[in-house]
């Protein structure tokens, strides 16, 4: 047992990381300065991602609801996320299950899968909320007040399988700091753990999906080399595969029930659990009209039903070693993570892959939270971590339909983010007025093969030949690996800008009237909520301004200052008042206020990283000596002229 | 492009830069732009920082591949990079790249791994040769246009091979697969 935390109502909320996983989920906390997993108060710390929904609306979820599953295999959703950001016609609604997928009325509701339970309709992004708000309410007994969430996602989700992760964190409840990489994750908690530098690969097989990155660990830094894998491959595959099996010993290989299907799947999962240990399990099974059937199953039958599962996984891995530029042989580890890996086969499969021992000295279910937690409270600037640094990648490409329906790609695949990038388009027809833009992701030729996630059209052009119109595309992809894009017409004169953010899946209303239907109490308690909000983010200005104040003082000059700390004295007397909007204006007044200030800040650390520490040291004994002025004119004249200036645009490649 | 990339990462501009130390760089410039860094900071702050962090990021990108690189010298020095305007591919490259494509086709064909390994090394054998004859090139042009438009034919040739390297990468992964 710990040591009793005594209960401080007013105590600053503290962030978490969370594993939204396919079979299980999790939740972890700094305490000391190293990650822990939160337990429930039957001291287990895997929470089963299984949702049940009773006939009174009441929500179940973990090991209840798990147990709830036999009986009501309609009204018990697991293994929701492999449904995350999926469409209505995905492959993934076909596999073999328990789900009453409901069918689209509209083309606009196939974007996003849904799901029949107890008369609702309920997307994945509700599903996963509900587990999400488990987990909320886990860390809140633990830790009283949450402030901010890292969630983890498959390293190969693509860009509306993140959006849709967030959603339902928004939904909880959650501020969601960031989304992370499940293998980035669990090289974070074990690289600090072990404090080990070199070249490591993490091979990632959970319930449902699949993830192989290579990273290079350096002093804190771990910066992704490559990543790949597969969003729909894993444990549960496993599990249908024997399940098929099981099925047919049960006389119900066609038109089996969901109760019998459930039953198979849960036999399924218990004798490949089984098989980690033993070569050869009984089950004993119900057969159809009446009776049992005893099946027999060896480890070596189970092998030869998972090897071809576990084979795709190779043609990703050699695909990752390669677009790192490397050769297994070059690896100083490899890390498995995910349940999966547990499986006997699957150890000796990567073994003989990248020629080595993988590393098996933690915990392949926990490794995941842990790191999560970690990254929370560095973005939470608790800081105990020091000098770490996460440089991630996007795994698929982006790019844009063009002509003849090929995708032209505008970011590839393994870029480092936050990336940009800009290209310019012409006309092809003359008079054209409109431009249509299709953005799509994914490693394939034609667009049609490649996952969509927006389509807009720009219009307004005025009137031109073929080829003379200029539309200039420009794509943002920020540290979740999430995407906007913007696309303006420049020749003209007119400019349009049109902000498009992918729409695959929910849209921001229905997200947002989501949200206001999951408070119980309407408008006072979201109005409470906004200012509570407001309130944990001015506090965090607060912090970093005064941060930024005892550190940098010397770049402002004296009205400068007065304003800065006119506006922080604003702002601090806002917080204390009762209203959103107040505090948010402050909170912008200050922003305005030191906007300039930290342009200036940013090149000195740009000096700092490009001319090392040394002469920073110089410099900030010069600076007591001398005005701040000319402090600052020195500072700019000694940086390239590229990093001056403080309006840079996102660089863009291509045309 | 907005920003020279070899002025983002403060390094000097040279075809033959040091790749090892450019990376060293862009960690370095990572670790003070990171938008983790930035959490909870004002959001004019933040949106300045995640710019900086793309550039950066952008300009580590360029600087790898020899293509781009090339093309940020050209840049630098004033030469307009529009490839519609450059000199056309001779005829002797035209061919070679027809050979070669013929090559890459055949051993697809064939599910020829060992062939298509060789026809791997020829290319980078190729590549390797021609940034050893550009290193030179761009430094004795000292970053006049007349000069480094000199180079343009060059920096074609070396655009047809990397665009080759797609092909080959892509057949690659269909033999992998």
């Amino acid at each position: 047992m710990g040591l009793l935390e005594i209960f401080d109502p007013v105590a600053a909320p503290r962030p978490i990381g969370i594993d939204l996983g396919t079979t299980n989920s999790l939740v972890a906390r700094m305490r000391d300065g190293a990650p822990v997993a939160i337990r429930d108060c039957d001291g287990e710390a895997l929470l089963p991602s299984a949702v049940y929904y009773d006939e009174r609306g009441q929500v179940i979820v973990g090991r209840e609801a798990l147990r709830m599953a036999p009986a009501h295999p309609r009204d018990t959703i697991v293994s929701v996320k492999r449904l995350m950001g999926r469409g209505a016609n995905d492959p993934e609604t076909a596999r073999l299950g328990t789900i009453d997928f409901a069918a689209p009325t509209s083309p606009d509701e196939a974007r996003t899968v849904r799901l029949r339970v107890q008369g609702r309709i309920l997307t994945p992004v509700e599903v996963s909320a509900d587990i999400l708000r488990r987990l909320r309410e886990l860390a809140e007994d633990e830790m009283h007040s949450v402030g901010g969430a890292v969630i983890t996602v498959p390293a190969y989700f693509d860009d509306a399988q993140r959006q849709a992760t967030k959603d339902a964190g928004r939904l909880a409840g959650l501020e969601v700091l960031r989304l992370l990489n499940e293998p980035t994750a669990a090289a974070l908690a074990y690289g600090l753990d072990h404090k080990k530098n070199g070249l490591f690969a993490v091979y990632d097989l959970g319930g449902g999906t699949f993830d192989i990155t290579i990273l290079l660990l350096d002093d804190g830094v771990f910066q992704v080399r490559s990543t790949g894998g597969d969003s729909a491959l894993g444990g549960d595959d496993m599990d249908r595969a024997l399940g098929r099996v099981l099925l047919e010993h049960m006389g119900a290989a066609e038109d089996a029930s969901p109760e019998v299907v459930r039953l198979a799947l849960d036999a399924a999962r218990r004798a490949k659990h089984a098989l980690t240990d033993r070569e050869e399990v009984a089950l004993e099974l119900p057969r159809m009209g009446g009776g049992t059937a005893t099946a027999t199953v060896t480890r070596a039958e189970l092998e030869r039903l998972v090897a071809p599962i576990v084979e795709r996984t190779g043609v990703a891995c050699r695909r990752a070693l390669r677009d790192a530029g490397i050769e297994a042989s070059a690896l100083d580890g490899v890390l498995l993570v995910g349940g999966a890996t547990r499986v006997p086969f699957v150890r000796r499969y990567v073994r003989d892959l990248f020629g080595r021992e993988p590393l098996a000295d933690i915990d392949p279910d926990q490794v995941v939270a842990l790191g999560a937690a970690i990254q929370a409270d560095l973005l939470a600037g608790a800081g105990s971590t020091g000098e770490v640094l996460l440089l991630d990648v996007l795994p698929l490409s982006l790019g844009i339909e063009t002509m003849g329906g090929v995708a032209e790609k505008i970011l590839p695949r393994n870029t480092t983010i936050p990336a940009g990038a800009r290209q310019v388009f012409t006309t092809y027809a003359d008079k054209q007025t409109g431009f249509e833009l299709h953005v799509v992701q994914g490693e394939r030729e034609l667009a049609a093969d490649c996952r969509s996630l927006a389509r807009f059209t720009l219009r307004g052009i005025p009137p031109m030949p073929a080829g003379m119109a200029r539309l200039e595309v420009t794509f943002h992809v920020d540290a979740d690996g999430l995407l906007t894009v913007k696309a303006r017409e420049v020749t003209t004169g007119i400019e349009q800008e049109v902000l498009v953010k992918p729409s695959y899946g929910l849209s921001d209303e229905e997200v947002e009237r989501m949200l206001l239907d999951a408070i119980d109490h309407g408008e006072e308690d979201f109005e409470r909520r906004k200012l509570a909000e407001r309130r944990v983010e001015a506090e965090r200005i607060l912090i970093a301004t005064r941060g930024a104040l005892a550190a940098d003082a010397d770049l402002l000059d004296a009205s400068e200052r007065k304003a800065v700390e006119t506006a922080l004295a604003e702002l601090t007397v806002a917080v204390a008042a009762g209203s959103a909007n107040l505090v948010q204006a402050k909170i912008d007044a200050l922003d305005d206020a030191t906007k300039e200030w930290a342009g200036r800040r940013m090149d000195r650390a740009i000096a700092h990283a490009i001319a090392g520490k040394q002469i920073d040291e110089v410099d900030a004994t010069v600076a007591q000596a001398r005005g701040v002025d000319e402090q600052v004119a020195e500072h700019q004249a000694r940086l390239p002229p590229g990093a001056r200036s403080s309006q840079t645009g996102p660089t863009g490649e291509g045309s | 492009m907005t920003h020279d990339p070899f002025t983002v990462l403060g390094l000097e501009p040279r075809f033959d830069v040091d790749l090892a130390a450019a990376e060293v760089r862009h960690r370095e410039l990572s670790r003070a732009l990171h938008p983790d860094r930035y959490q909870g900071k004002p959001a004019a702050e933040r949106r300045m920082a995640l710019e900086r962090a793309i550039e950066v990021n952008a300009a580590w990108r360029a600087l790898r591949d020899p293509v781009t690189r090339a093309e940020a010298l050209l840049a630098a020095g004033g030469v307009e990079l529009d490839e519609r305007a450059e000199p056309k591919a001779s005829p002797a490259l035209l061919m070679e790249m027809m050979e070669l494509q013929e090559e890459l086709a055949e051993v697809r064909g064939k599910r020829d791994a060992v062939g298509l390994r060789r026809l791997g090394d020829t290319l980078r054998t190729r590549e390797r040769e021609l940034c050893a004859r550009l290193a030179p090139a761009f430094a004795a042009a000292r970053g006049d246009a007349a000069r480094l438009r000199a180079l343009l034919p060059a920096v074609g040739e070396l655009r047809y091979l990397r665009r080759f390297f797609e092909a080959y990468a892509a057949a690659e992964e269909e033999l992998a697969a």
